[in-house]
């Protein structure tokens, strides 16, 4: 019973989504995230423990990525695998069986149309047990407030490419804190800094989507 | 050495009189010329006289022609959105949306916005020759990203030969947009691939080592230079961009300069960059922007660089902060100057001098690196010493070189930020800028009916009758009180008849009068002994 969930932790690690997936080469032809998953299921493995290989495969993968010892391209690969995962799961979390740890509502700043910051930073936050509301790119402050009123306790992330779009930023969180002062946004992006945190009055600063998670799961600890 | 000239023995790591400075002004040349970037980047007059007014305010020694790694994909089929501070972005990504890479060609001069680069690099080309002229083409990864989209990263796990054969496409592009810019003039052809700085050393090497490396030899058949520009996080890459043999590898400040340094030197290839765009240039101030080129040229050295911002400049970027870059380029002394002042005071060895100057004399400091040393500090020194003999027991002046720590303090206490400059009383009056004699006598005497006018003003006096008997009190008052009424004056009479006190204000026979005037120096702080000195040396 523990092999599958350690052989699952480690497909979600190195990104192996499915037994045809020729990725990574040296798993080739085994099980992958989707196969083991489901044998888990039938095998009567609690979802939540189903859901904790995926946050510790997240969580490695994760921390790699923060240590630049692995990329974009890896980081992508085990969010796939996750995603397979996930499929299987999405009954449990329907049925409240496997609870999530809270919601985090992110997108891209007004003016900026950049994806894929904010795409990593959701997949790993989601494989982390997040539910992520993605509200995509070019995101308004009035879409932000539309959201954090249908999600009232949510965490808000903003990303931003942009030296431009980084100065929306502050806008938005100016008009969030004004409804909604008790909601935390996090902040996220190339051109960005703690010092720029500081100075828009974000919550927090994420340089990398490890951070993002850190921090978020500082807020339920 | 002309800056085409300085461009080329730098890149080529021959000995230069000056470093490099090639300022990468992209949509912000729309800015200078009060257009949008959208307007800018889609039209060659504009791109023309976005880059002459760089040229005129940043004193170029090389310029790309543009910044905008849209024009190949934009060709090939992206959809792209437009912003007025921004270069376009990519909307869409024809190999995700149903076209194959057989529906791609290699894009032609006459295609899309290529006749506006190219036509405005040849504009360029023939009116300033002595500048080294950028052509900066889409990096064949970049490329691949913007006609594929972000599934790229996982194609290269699932489909590794689909992915080198969409790359390979790429550096086909990318050669013949060089040949293009080449043609029209360019030195210098900038392969600019920032979405490199996402993949690991191994994928680089296995996806864009060989392309990029073949690109690099074809620029070097056109006998041109050329540039491999990354920005990001790349440090893990730049081994393996180097062996790609380009002449110079330039990066952003996401990669400490020393590293990318030690590298290029032992590929015995030149590098460029890492101004901060965003902390300093953008959001900065000019000596900001002065400190982080110091920055860069300590570490950096004379062999092999080129002073630049990390990536395009951002459109708005105060013209200032850049003028200011060109300044000390220019300028050795303000080199100095910005070197001794990193050993900045701190903040409580700063002195408050918001009392400074209130003295009887007009007190002239002259900040200057070193009058023995620095030739516009001297004729600045100079100027001050033609005139003080005009004011003479009223003018006092005096020469702080900022190589003491002392100097630094008070320079630092007066805001004080170029060298050489005159402050009269305590405030800023000529910067950097050596004033003719009747211009300096003006300001002294302008500062001297001030300093009269609110003597006049401030100034609170007292009578005071001496007596030992009220008889001797009584015969002086009228006398006193008849003076002072006739004067229209405000002044308070004081008797004093005590022994003591008498003789205290230096008096032996009575009866006397002695006038006393105050003056109010501070209150409620303690000022330094600085500031005390100047108002005992009144009483002297």
């Amino acid at each position: 019973m523990d092999e599958i969930i350690v052989k699952l932790a480690i497909c979600i690690e190195r990104g192996k989504t499915n037994k045809t997936s020729p990725y990574p080469p040296d798993l080739r032809e085994q099980d992958g995230a989707d196969e083991l998953a489901k044998q888990a299921i039938e095998a009567g493995i609690d979802a939540n423990r189903i859901l904790g290989a995926c946050m510790q495969g997240m969580q490695s993968i994760g921390e790699k990525f923060a240590k630049n010892e692995a990329f974009v391209p890896e980081l992508l690969m085990s969010a796939k695998a996750m995603n397979a995962v996930m499929v299987h799961l999405k009954p449990f979390f329907q049925s409240g069986s496997v609870q999530r740890k809270g919601k985090f509502i992110i997108g891209t700043v007004a003016g900026d149309l950049h994806d894929i910051g904010k795409k990593l930073v959701s997949m790993v936050v989601e494989g982390n047990g997040w539910e992520v509301i993605d509200l995509g790119v070019d995101v308004s402050t009035d879409k932000y407030l539309a959201a954090i009123a249908q999600h009232p306790n949510a965490i808000v992330g903003m990303s931003a490419l942009l030296t431009t779009t980084m100065v929306n930023m502050e806008k938005s969180i100016q008009a969030i804190k004004a409804k909604y002062p008790a909601t935390k946004v996090l902040v996220g992006g190339a051109p960005l800094t703690q010092d720029f945190a500081n100075k828009i009055h974000a919550d927090g600063y994420a340089p990398d989507p490890q951070a993002a998670v850190k921090l978020l799961n500082s807020y339920v600890a | 050495m002309t800056g085409k000239q300085l461009v080329t023995a730098a890149m080529q790591r021959r000995p230069v009189e000056r470093v490099p400075w090639v300022p990468f002004v992209g949509c912000h040349g729309g800015a200078l010329i009060n257009v949008s970037a959208r307007d800018y980047l889609t039209n060659r007059q504009h791109i023309e006289n976005g880059i002459r007014a760089a040229i005129r305010s940043y004193r170029p020694d090389g310029i790309p022609v543009a910044f905008d790694l849209q024009i190949e994909a934009e060709i090939l089929g992206c959809n792209l959105v437009w912003a007025d501070e921004n270069p376009p972005a990519v909307a869409s990504h024809p190999l995700a949306e149903g076209k194959s890479l057989q529906d791609l060609h290699i894009p032609l001069p006459s295609e899309g916005r290529l006749p506006i680069m190219l036509g405005a690099a040849q504009t360029i080309r023939a009116e300033f020759p002595d500048i080294a002229l950028y052509g900066a083409v889409t990096g064949p990864f970049t490329l691949a990203m913007h006609l594929a989209g972000t599934d790229l990263f996982m194609h290269m796990y699932e489909d590794p030969e689909a992915v080198q054969r969409l790359i390979d496409f790429c550096r086909d592009v990318c050669m013949a947009i060089t040949k293009y810019y080449s043609d029209a003039g360019c030195d210098v052809i900038a392969v600019v691939d920032p979405l490199t700085s996402q993949i690991s050393e191994e994928q680089f090497r296995q996806f864009v080592a060989g392309p990029a490396a073949e690109i690099f030899r074809h620029i070097k058949k056109l006998k041109r230079l050329g540039s491999f520009f990354v920005c990001g996080h790349a440090r893990h890459i730049i081994q393996a961009m180097a062996e790609c043999k380009p002449d110079n590898v330039s990066i952003d400040e996401n990669i400490p300069l020393d590293y990318v340094r030690d590298i290029c030197a032992r590929q015995g290839i030149s590098f460029g960059g890492n101004l901060q765009l965003t902390i300093t240039l953008l959001l900065g101030d000019e000596t900001d922007a002065q400190r982080n080129a110091m920055e860069c040229l300590q570490i950096a050295g004379n062999t092999g660089f080129i002073l630049a911002p990390g990536c395009d400049l951002p459109y708005a970027t105060p013209p200032a902060n850049l003028k200011a870059v060109t300044n000390l380029l220019h300028n050795p002394y303000q080199q100095q100057v910005i070197i001794t002042l990193e050993k900045q005071p701190s903040a409580e060895a700063v002195p408050d001098m918001s009392d400074y100057g209130v003295a009887d004399k007009v007190i002239i400091d002259i900040i200057t690196l070193d009058s023995e040393s620095c030739a516009p500090c001297q004729y600045m020194v100079e100027a001050v010493k033609q005139v003080a003999p005009h004011f003479e027991a009223i003018v006092e002046w005096h020469e702080h070189k900022i190589k003491h720590q002392e100097s630094i303090q008070f320079m630092t206490a007066l805001m004080v930020k170029n060298i050489p400059t005159i402050c009269i009383d305590g405030k800023i009056t000529f910067v950097s800028r050596i004033p003719g004699k009747q211009e300096l006598i003006q300001a002294i005497q302008n500062r001297i009916n001030e300093k009269l006018y609110h003597k006049i003003r401030i100034r609170k006096g007292s009578v005071f009758i001496l007596g030992r008997t009220s008889e001797e009190i009584l015969k002086l008052r009228p006398e006193v009180d008849k003076a002072i009424r006739e004067l229209g004056a405000d002044v308070p009479v004081v008797e004093i008849t005590d022994n003591k006190e008498i003789a205290s204000f230096g008096v032996s026979r009575t009866p006397a009068i002695v006038t006393a005037i105050y003056k109010i120096r501070s209150e409620a702080k303690i000022p330094p002994a600085l500031l005390i000195k100047e108002w005992v040396k009144d009483l002297l």
